[in-house]
């Protein structure tokens, strides 16, 4: 699925990964997909959990070179 | 289920500020309403001068490094970022009053109260935290 917004947040550490993700998916409609990229491995677990307790659907995630992608769709 | 966070920041440390603010944000990032109360030494936070220059624990200044590597955001960044967020900032009247402090002595934005604004808001949230 195509995502409507790319959100690089590499090198960030938390809060700040959680914190630019919400605030990019504010700009979006429900059904819209973003993609958010990270080097902070605590984002592993946080951005899941953060879109479970939004709503949110994980579509996708991987991880290489150290650069952790996800794509989220907004519920 | 709730949906605010209460925070009291009671310690004037850096490691402090960063245990407060993280949880604040990434809480108001959730959607969640949250308010800290600034009292004794975590006043501090929201110092204007004060906030720029808080003290790592006494043996922990190694760690300044570390904080860079990380790239760790400085605390005022925090601070603007969880206004920012509309988390509430409440400073203790009653600490203000025994350090000699004004609101003039304060970051724009912050409101103050005694115990019992902070309890107000924090009777139906979860979790209360302190730090």
């Amino acid at each position: 699925m195509k995502s409507k917004l790319q959100l690089d947040a590499k090198g960030l550490s938390c809060p700040m990964p959680i914190v630019k993700t919400k605030k990019a998916m504010d700009t979006l409609n429900t059904g819209e997909v973003l993609e958010v990229q990270v080097t902070d491995k605590g984002a592993l677990a946080d951005i899941p959990a953060w879109a479970k307790a939004r709503g949110h659907i994980i579509l996708y995630q991987s991880e290489a070179a150290g650069v952790i992608t996800f794509l989220i769709q907004k519920v | 289920m709730s949906n605010k966070v209460a925070i009291i920041a009671s310690n004037g440390g850096l490691f402090d500020a960063y245990k407060v603010f993280n949880i604040a944000t990434a809480a108001a990032a959730s959607e969640k309403e949250v308010a800290i109360f600034f009292t004794f030494e975590g006043l501090n936070f929201i110092h204007k001068q004060g906030m720029h220059a808080l003290p790592m624990p006494a043996g922990a200044e190694h760690f300044a490094a570390g904080f860079a590597k990380a790239n760790v955001p400085a605390i005022p960044q925090l601070v603007e970022m969880a206004q920012e967020l509309g988390v509430k900032f409440i400073a203790c009247q009653m600490t203000m009053d025994v350090m000699g402090l004004s609101t003039g002595d304060f970051i724009e934005g912050i409101e103050v109260g005694g115990a019992v604004t902070f309890l107000e808001f924090a009777k139906d949230a979860a979790p209360s935290l302190t730090f």
